[in-house]
């Protein structure tokens, strides 16, 4: 179980990877993703949303994380199961239901691109290049920076159970979640005992002093940058066009 | 008891964290795990209850290899304590807590019960029963770690890293709980950069390296060896190096009354 936890765990979490969309602004990668997501939204048959799901692969192919937005999607199918399940018992068709729960994945994967292909540092850009105050950008960072970490410490909780006999998968579903208890527990009580240690750290090398920090490094658009915009905005458009 | 047998180990990240391990440790002694950070110390005392199994090779325990067991089945005869004290502690009161591993292992109420009470006793823990484990101190919490996972009596004792960020009085209260389990009969195994905590001891030491085993021994016969010293960036237990350095040709001592004893002798006064 911990095994496919972490296998999971890699859909959601950037690694460093070169290639040509990686090396993009990252406010170009966040556009193609809102370009994803909006038409993920709008579309409304099947063959659109296949579409939209070759156009994700491709990117991903392009960006050489495939393999990790597999893991993503996988994830998302457990929770669009559900999604087509409710829908049929609430007497929907099962075409539609079917296109609802695709939607939620499409959905999912085109927000869970931009997390992979974007790192904490420049999302942080991002967020103050929109001029979110900066204690919201620091907030969001932190916590995205703090995914992969928190990942680890729940895998050392949960072997440090397991050697104390703990079960997760053993008994019925109540029981299983009750299992739950002695992994959520130390892992809250960490995080919140590091979130005030953290507090403390960044008090104590003068965060707050100044209302807005300066930056090393400014976003500035290169000519691949300048080319990908329309590019993909037209593609869009296209889009949008034909989902209309 | 446990033995490695041509040991490799690949985590799921690619990294090979174990290399050809072929070792063998003998009931009722104490271990040493010795190495600097990233040597593979902890991956291969994770595979000792099955948390890991080996790529290729064997892990056999009492006989048994560990690929076929549950983590759950092996657990009950194999402690292991880890490194971070609140990665364990999660119940409302030290007595759940110390119960938590009992109710997985032990049905039999009053077995259970006198573990119970020995746990709390031994530990010196008593005070603290209906106390909450968060609210003890770090070298309390530690106590409290070890007494969760003695309270099933395992047979074996895995403890990673007991001493970090234990003051002096909590160390030495640390050796004298560990001399005494082994005293009645636990096999003892202890991942450490603390060399001058292992010193007193005086534990089988294994030394790794780049995910292998480079030397096994005792502990004088390790840190005499400059070589291995310079190659596992480990430092020599002041002790040891002091009597090098006096090319005193009796056994080192195992702490400084020894010593100051031992010099006196041989000065005759």
């Amino acid at each position: 179980m911990v095994v496919k936890m972490y296998w999971i765990s890699k859909g959601f979490i950037f690694t460093k990877v070169d290639s040509f969309v990686h090396k993009l602004d990252p406010r170009v990668k966040l556009l193609i993703s809102i370009q994803f997501f909006t038409l993920a939204l709008l579309v409304s048959d099947l063959i659109d949303l296949a579409i939209i799901f070759i156009g994700i692969i491709l990117l991903a192919s392009i960006s050489k994380i495939l393999s990790r937005l597999i893991r993503t999607m996988l994830f998302a199918l457990l929770f669009s199961g559900i999604i087509l399940g409710i829908n049929i018992i609430a007497g929907y068709s099962f075409i539609y239901s079917l296109q609802i729960a695709l939607r939620f994945v499409a959905i999912v994967c085109s927000t869970s691109i931009f997390f992979l292909i974007t790192s904490p540092d420049e999302l942080e850009y991002v967020l103050r290049w929109f001029r979110i105050p900066n204690d919201l950008v620091f907030a969001f960072v932190t916590a995205v920076r703090f995914v992969p970490i928190i990942l680890l410490d729940a895998l050392q909780i949960i072997d440090a159970q397991k050697s104390r006999g703990l079960e997760l998968e053993r008994g019925n579903p109540i029981t299983r979640i009750k299992n739950f208890v002695p992994i959520l527990v130390p892992l809250i009580v960490n995080e919140v005992i590091r979130s005030g240690e953290l507090a403390e750290a960044m008090e104590s090398r003068c965060y707050g002093v100044v209302k807005k920090p300066t930056v090393l490094y400014e976003l500035q658009l290169n000519i691949n940058d300048k080319l990908a915009i329309p590019f993909c905005t037209s593609i869009f458009i296209l889009g949008l066009l034909f989902s209309i | 008891m446990i033995e490695f047998k041509n040991v490799n180990y690949i985590h799921v990240n690619g990294i090979q964290a174990l290399k050809e391990i072929n070792l063998s440790i003998k009931p009722k002694t104490i271990n040493a795990l010795v190495g600097s950070n990233g040597t593979g110390k902890t991956t291969l005392a994770r595979h000792i209850n099955g948390l890991l199994k080996p790529t290729s090779g064997n892990v056999l325990v009492f006989g048994k290899n560990t690929k076929k067991i549950s983590v759950a089945s092996l657990s009950k005869r194999i402690g292991m304590v880890f490194q971070n004290s609140n990665h364990q502690l999660f119940a409302d009161t030290v007595k759940n807590e110390i119960l938590f591993g009992l109710n997985n292992f032990e049905t039999d109420s009053q077995i259970k019960k006198n573990r119970f009470e020995w746990a709390l006793n031994f530990f010196d823990l008593k005070k603290y029963e209906n106390t909450s484990p968060l609210k003890l101190s770090g070298g309390e919490k530690k106590r409290l770690c070890i007494a969760s996972v003695l309270a099933w009596n395992p047979e074996v004792l895995i403890l990673d890293e007991p001493t970090v960020g234990q003051d002096q009085v909590q160390k030495e209260k640390m050796l004298k709980f560990i001399s005494n389990l082994n005293k009645q009969g636990k096999t003892i195994i202890i991942i450490s950069h603390d060399l001058e905590f292992l010193w007193p001891l005086k534990p089988n030491t294994i030394v790794m390296a780049k995910g292998r085993i480079k030397k096994t021994g005792k502990m004088t016969d390790i840190f005499s060896d400059d070589e291995l010293l310079n190659q596992t960036c480990l430092m020599r237990p002041q002790l040891l190096d002091l009597w090098m350095k006096l090319n005193i040709k009796e056994e080192p001592p195992g702490d400084i009354t020894e010593a100051t004893d031992a010099i006196r002798r041989i000065n005759g006064s």
